[in-house]
């Protein structure tokens, strides 16, 4: 069962938020945790232990800290004898010490979890072709193991759940219902997006009743996700399919239109889900984070990952680049670059450390192969490269007079990312490294302007009909970016359209959807992108 | 403060600190100067600051970052 289903649409989710209306109140938690599990085991069977074993250990490792730092704050005031300072910061280093202790377990017991069940077959993979090269007798035994749905996802929720505690952003929650479903809400299962407890939490297990706002915006925003899923993602798809499977029969422009439409593919399929998710949380009164600000209208690539995937590059940020930012080696290594090399480098060296981190995450994140790593990589150079020549494109901009903030200087910025983006994901979607660099250099090698004259890109699993019904869709969600660029409610318009008009308005995108969705004869069945990681 | 100030202006002198309510929120100051400024804070006032200070209402106006600072040498 996924979001796009038949099954989730027109049963699953009716069932469930129809019986969650009819219970009481202080039951609709229990209604929507037991709906996620049944989601949950209809995806990944008897793997709902490992989701049930990660919630446990949080669980009780969070109620572990909370114990130690009140320990730790009733022996500051009430102390046996009188302290001096010096046995206060004893006591507090002691503090420290054993929670931080207790919190590297808990992120310990998550992290080898993830470890050992989505990378252990990579790096056994590669640790036995390093000792194959010095010709070892011993190789190590290969493991492959079946991946729980969403693992990626609440492996991140559990670990800033235990840090949210140890930093006292949160206080450790004694009800394990709660938690539970904060780990398992259904509509975040397949794709995210990643919630904080602080965020999604309260009002998951507020057991709100269903409005007739929150139900009817909670529908259009679950059909604008199906209509970017099924006729843009799905159709997209099967170009898609056709050039990255037989790589090497294709070369030159047939390579460049692949990769744009790639990216245009995951983004409808994973903003189209996470609309999905939103919409379904909105029905049952709970806000989820947006996880997609108008990526394509980014000026560069630290801001175009501010407006992608926003849930990872701000848990990334929390969670990964400040702390590695904040140990004591970075921080002498900035005071020590900014002495002998100045400002302008004493901060870059410093947080290129930290930015690798996040990136070298970021690639290993999205999967197991080293055109991952290489997307990681990529996008590091690029944001360091940024933020190096940063003041030198600022002194020849100012000397020949370009006015940085002009909509020309704005637009040429914006292709540049988009070209970016556009190269990043063939090595993302590639089968492998080796792969994605023959496809890029073919661009170069196979060149030829008849491609696009010569009807070969309609013998790419698209017809003619097919790229009109795309070209005016993309037209349609780009309308919607610029309206909401410009922060203009869609749906506030709508329901204050005369009734008529309005349910005229939705029945139409509904009839779109049903008439032009790539799904059953002729199409290959497309799975959720982002379920994959 | 004066301390404070003295520091803010080695990172960025052409902000008016005194005033300034919006220097997060404005783009005035980015992540890498707050990250520079860190160190500093902790080596002047005997701080130390975790990942959890690191938001914008701590660091938008000198007041905010002063006030953090007592607080943190309090704890």
């Amino acid at each position: 069962m996924t979001y796009n289903s038949i099954l989730y649409i027109f049963l699953f989710l009716p069932v469930v938020l129809l019986s969650y209306q009819l219970v009481p109140k202080h039951h609709r938690p229990k209604v929507l945790l037991l709906a996620s599990y049944v989601f949950f085991y209809s995806i990944s069977g008897k793997l709902l232990v490992y989701l049930l074993f990660s919630t446990l250990a949080i669980h009780y490792i969070g109620l572990w800290l909370s114990y130690s730092r009140k320990e730790y704050s009733d022996r500051k005031e009430h102390p046996v004898n009188e302290q001096t300072a010096d046995d206060k910061k004893a006591l507090k280093a002691a503090y420290t010490r054993k929670n931080r202790g207790i919190l590297w377990f808990g992120i310990g017991i998550q992290l080898s979890m993830l470890l050992i069940l989505k990378y252990s077959d990579f790096f056994g993979g590669n640790i036995n072709q390093l000792l194959k090269l010095v010709s070892s007798p011993v190789l190590l035994p290969a493991f492959k193991f079946a991946l729980p749905i969403g693992i990626s996802f609440y492996t991140l929720q559990a670990i800033s759940y235990l840090v949210d505690i140890y930093y006292q952003k949160i206080e450790a929650d004694d009800n394990l219902g709660k938690l539970a479903l904060y780990m398992a809400f259904f509509p975040l299962l397949m794709e995210g997006p990643i919630c904080r407890y602080s965020q999604t939490a309260g009002t998951l297990y507020e057991g709100k009743p269903l409005e007739y706002k929150n139900v009817t915006f909670g529908m259009q925003r679950v059909l604008w996700g199906l209509f970017k899923k099924l006729i843009i993602a799905d159709r997209l798809n099967m170009l898609v399919v056709t050039v990255f499977d037989k790589p090497d029969h294709y070369s030159g422009i047939t390579i460049i239109v692949a990769a744009i439409l790639y990216t245009f593919q995951l983004y409808a399929d994973f903003s189209g889900c996470i609309d999905i998710t939103i919409g379904t949380g909105e029905m049952f009164g709970v806000t989820i984070p947006e996880n997609f600000k108008q990526p394509f209208f980014s000026k560069s690539a630290s801001e175009f990952w501010r407006r992608w995937h926003i849930t990872l590059g701000a848990w990334l940020k929390d969670y990964i680049f400040y702390p590695i930012s904040l140990t004591k080696f970075v921080k002498n290594l900035g005071k020590s670059s900014r002495a002998k090399y100045g400002k302008h480098m004493g901060q870059i060296i410093p947080s290129s450390i930290a930015l690798f981190g996040v990136w070298i995450c970021n690639g290993l994140w999205h999967g197991t192969g080293w055109n991952y790593i290489f997307f990681g990589i990529y996008y590091f150079v690029l944001i360091l490269l940024g933020n190096i020549f940063e003041p030198l494109i600022q002194t020849v901009a100012e000397s020949l007079k370009i006015n940085r903030n002009s909509g020309i200087y704005s637009a040429l910025q914006t292709v540049k990312t988009l070209l970016i983006i556009f190269t990043g994901e063939l090595f993302f979607r590639a089968d492998d490294l080796g792969t994605g660099m023959r496809m890029f250099g073919s661009i170069f090698t196979g060149f030829h302007f008849n491609t696009l004259t010569n009807g070969s890109l309609l013998k790419l699993g698209l017809s003619l009909g097919d790229f009109i019904v795309v070209l005016f869709s993309l037209i349609i969600v780009l309308t919607v970016g610029i309206l909401h660029e410009r922060e203009i409610s869609i749906r506030e318009k709508i329901a204050g359209w005369n009734i008529a008009l309005r349910w005229g308005f939705l029945y139409t995108v509904i009839v779109l959807v049903i008439i032009f969705g790539a799904y059953g004869g002729g199409y290959i069945p497309a799975k959720l992108i982002y379920a994959g990681f | 403060m004066e301390k404070l100030l003295e520091i803010l202006k080695d990172i960025n002198p052409n902000i008016d600190y005194e005033t300034e309510t919006r220097l997060i929120d404005g783009g005035l100051l980015d992540s890498f100067s707050i990250l520079s400024l860190i160190p500093e804070l902790e080596d002047a006032f005997e701080i130390e600051i975790t990942p959890v200070e690191l938001i914008p209402v701590n660091f938008n106006s000198a007041k905010a970052i002063w006030s953090m600072i007592s607080r943190l040498q309090e704890e």
